[in-house]
């Protein structure tokens, strides 16, 4: 096999991403046990996929993967044969016994030190369930093989392909019988002709006739009035059973009667019982096929044609079936390297930004909106877009393997805590970038830790609150214009914002006279140097705070924003981009500078009229909308292209909206347009500027940078919506 | 011509590893004549157009098990005369009695070597 390295390396890698399902499978299987599914298939199921696991395992050498999963496999095993009742107990081995199998695949996968004392650890636990079982297994030295000299004794093996007989070319269709016929005795003695009863048969359809001669025995000593033969016919027909019983209606009782559907061999009660005999019977000498049996049938039947082709021999069929997804329905699926996915991304991407450009220059060389070339283009834009979409779908992934992760951080981090918490997922199925799943795995099990550890109170204080001892994480997905939301919430004590503003004071994050609303106080959390020492538990406790992470949201141009309700529980919103890779954007002038605003944040545009403004205090404004307040923050201003103004008459303001429920106006001097762009990102040698998200390539070739408005807004700071809030309530 | 490059022999496994695992080692043996499927009903069901000398079977499948492949193959006026060789994991007595009474070839416990699967099909064919 030493030639056949890389088929094997292969077929390792190909092991692993099957691992990767049936860990799946194994975590969806131990769920619904322990929500109490009494279904067989279930514990099938789980049980069969970490026999699969070991079964892989075991071809590659990975011994530690083997060792434990054979055990687990034992345990599971037992629990299939209802010889073991697993309780809630043990079913949280199970889980912790499935987390860590999934542990020793990536390491066997990744070549990293197995966790073997961690294996031994569950291995006790999990023997100390099995208490003490028979594992009895029978060597293979005890086991007399079978030979199959068959085979051998066809004298022409090599023409196989040829001589072997393949009557139909394909299986009978459904509307097919398999008949078997053997007279007895009696049936000769009252006169009656089997070639008769086998040509009414015929006469139902087309039929495929076999004389069985095995028991034929040599002519001396054959007895002329002992019945040697039986037959099998295939019929395609589409009668029914009785219309074949009538066929043989006079020779009831007189005849050994077999009548079936193809395929449908063993349930049938018609067959002999299998067993030993069956043994006895193919240890003998070859079995002669069909077309040979042909060609000496004395049935009158004209011989099957014996010269017809044996049919392609099948190369792996399963492959070219198509593969049954979860949910029954047929699905087939391929699977592509990403680069080459990362590759159509991109090119799709300069599409865009050329179809940008050849519309801006078709529109500068003043072609009528109604000409053909126009209208072309409109076509042109449309199919780019759903070329686009088409593309972008291919790099969505169901956050369902995210979420599993985290139910094993739930039960990770409150065993290590000691509160009982449940997990409740929502929106597995919703679809996610690739890499924004991927990326989202570190801030994600650093909010559920947050929560299990902080969010969520001792079983004694849940009970003072008049709460069940279980608390509750809420781990939700869904789209929402456009946009991804992932939602993690308790039914914790809430956020104690006296404490928070406390502490915030004393580290000088926020001047201790300043006073702040319940949701400016919330946000502190996110402020860099909030997370303390004093707040380090054996769990959350790894020197990163929720600052960290709103930077990893915001690097995957999502924001994260924070409701909390005393006494009720926290939540805490991801929104993330649906793609990394297009934004619909509006595309405005800034103090001569071009910039892209997403769209999907902008609510309306108004032009501002004397009256509108309100100063708070000298480079402070206030808008008024529709008899409410909102903040004015001049772009130019803060992205530092100009010096502050006192009036703001006549300009142009964007008012946009956030996450978290707050509006803002932005001005700006003129709208260009809006159109999809590429995102570019900036690289990491620039210096991460407050409030740029990303750069674009606009039509006319230039590059404009991409805001993001709730970072712009952030970065000025929660102050200014306090003194908002101030004046909303005079 | 040896009998390697006439055996005829299809592989059954619900685990694509497995079954490329085991049709690598057969190709390693110099045996090209393979298919492979992934269930016990798709296998009767390629065996009913392209008989084989020799099937190959996983024990632990969905749908139907090896041993439920095995009672059918022996059942079909066809196939009954098939080799049959039982890829286990755990070759408990009860399975492995139940096998021999359905008349199974031999059988194999995983994990296996190549040369494992060798032996382990000489003893039913002869030498490859």
């Amino acid at each position: 096999m030493t030639d056949h390295n890389d088929p094997m390396a292969e077929i390792k890698a190909s092991f692993f991403i099957e691992c990767e399902e049936l860990l799946e499978s194994l975590q969806d299987g131990l769920q619904e046990m322990d929500e109490g599914s009494e279904d067989p298939e279930t514990i099938n199921v789980v049980f069969r996929a970490v026999h699969s696991i070991k079964g892989g395992a075991g071809a590659f050498g990975l011994e530690e993967l083997v060792r434990f999963a054979h055990r687990y496999e034992t345990v599971l095993d037992e629990v299939r044969a209802h010889r073991l009742e697993a309780d809630s107990e043990a079913h949280k081995l199970f889980f912790a016994a499935a987390d860590h199998l999934s542990d020793l695949v990536r390491a066997s996968r990744d070549d990293l030190p197995m966790p073997v004392a961690e294996s031994d650890r569950l291995l006790t636990s999990l023997e100390a369930l099995l208490g003490d079982v028979s594992d009895e297994e029978v060597r293979p030295e005890d086991f007399e093989p079978l030979g199959v000299s068959l085979t051998l004794d066809l004298p022409d093996l090599g023409d196989l392909s040829d001589v072997e007989e393949a009557p139909e070319a394909e299986e009978p269709p459904a509307d097919s019988w398999i008949v078997r016929f053997k007279p007895e005795a009696e049936l000769f003695d009252t006169g009656n002709e089997p070639q008769m009863l086998i040509r009414n048969l015929c006469a139902l359809g087309e039929a495929t006739v076999t004389c069985d001669l095995t028991d034929l025995p040599p002519l001396e000593s054959l007895a002329p009035e002992t019945p040697y033969l039986s037959w099998t016919i295939t019929l395609q027909s589409t009668c029914d059973e009785a219309e074949i019983r009538e066929v043989f209606e006079f020779v009831d009782g007189l005849c050994e009667l077999s009548i079936q559907r193809p395929g449908a061999a063993l349930e049938s009660e018609s067959l002999p019982p299998l067993g030993p005999s069956v043994t006895a019977e193919i240890a003998r000498p070859p079995e002669p096929t069909a077309a040979p049996t042909a060609a000496t049938d004395p049935a009158p039947e004209p011989p099957e044609p014996a010269a017809a082709a044996a049919p392609p021999f099948p190369d792996d069929t399963a492959e070219a079936a198509p593969r049954k997804s979860k949910d029954g329905g047929a699905k087939s699926v391929v699977r592509v390297d990403l680069e080459r996915i990362e590759r159509l991304v991109n090119l799709v991407g300069e599409l865009v930004i050329n179809q940008a450009m050849l519309s801006q220059s078709l529109g500068e060389a003043g072609l009528s909106p109604h000409s053909d070339a126009m209208n072309g283009l409109e076509e042109f834009q449309r199919l780019t877009r759903d070329i686009q979409d088409s593309v972008m779908m291919i790099r969505a992934q169901p956050v369902k393997s995210l979420f599993q992760r985290m139910s094993r951080i739930v039960r990770e981090s409150s065993a290590a805590v000691k509160k009982d918490v449940r997990l409740i997922t929502e929106g597995e199925s919703t679809e996610v970038d690739k890499t924004v799943i991927e990326r989202l795995a570190d801030p994600l099990t650093h909010m559920i830790r947050n929560s299990v550890d902080h969010g969520l109170e001792s079983p004694e204080d849940r009970g003072k609150a008049g709460k069940p001892p279980q608390g509750t994480v809420h781990l939700t997905a869904a789209h929402r214009s456009g946009r991804v939301v992932i939602e993690v919430s308790d039914d914790g004590g809430g956020i104690d914002r006296k404490k928070v503003h406390q502490v915030a004071i004393t580290k000088g994050l926020v001047p201790p006279d300043l006073p702040l609303s319940d949701n400016e106080i919330d946000n502190l959390l996110f402020l860099p140097g909030f997370s303390t020492a004093s707040q380090v538990s054996s769990l959350s406790g790894r020197g990163v705070g929720m600052d960290v992470v709103k930077t990893s949201i915001q690097s995957l141009g999502g924001r994260i924003s924070i409701h909390s309700e005393r006494g009720r529980g926290t939540t805490f919103s991801i929104s993330l981009p649906l793609t990394l890779a297009v934004l619909d954007g509006m595309v405005v002038n800034v103090a001569g500078e071009t910039l892209v605003l997403p769209l999907n944040v902008v609510v309306e545009t108004l032009s501002l009229g004397p009256e509108d403004v309100q100063m708070l205090r000298p480079g402070a404004f206030v808008v008024r909308v529709r008899g409410g307040f909102v903040p004015l923050y001049d772009l130019g201003v803060m992205l530092g292209y100009r010096p502050a103004r006192d009036r703001h008459e006549g300009a142009i303001v964007l008012l946009i909206s956030l996450d978290d429920g707050s509006r803002a106006a932005l001005v700006i001097d003129a709208i260009h347009d809006q159109r999809q762009v590429v995102i570019k990102g900036l690289d990491d040698s620039f210096y991460r500027a407050p409030g740029i998200a990303a750069a674009t390539i606009l039509g006319d070739g230039q590059i404009a940078l991409i805001l993001d408005p709730a970072d712009i807004i952030a970065a000025e700071g929660p102050l200014r919506g306090a003194e908002l809030a101030l004046t909303q309530g005079v | 011509m040896a009998l390697r490059d006439q055996l005829r022999i299809m592989v059954v496994d619900d685990m694509s590893t497995s079954r490329g695992v085991i049709t690598q080692a057969l190709d390693g043996f110099g045996i090209r004549n393979v298919a492979s499927t992934s269930d016990g009903p798709s296998a009767l069901k390629a065996l009913a157009s392209a008989p084989v000398h020799l099937v190959i079977s996983d024990f632990n499948m969905p749908a139907m098990d090896g041993l439920q492949l095995l009672q059918h193959l022996r059942a079909g006026p066809k196939t009954k005369g098939v080799g049959f060789i039982l890829i286990t994991g755990k070759a408990d007595k009860e399975s492995i009695e139940q096998g021999r009474k359905l008349g199974m070839n031999n059988f194999l416990k995983k994990p296996f070597d190549p040369n494992d699967l060798r032996n382990c099909i000489e003893a039913v064919v002869g030498r490859l």
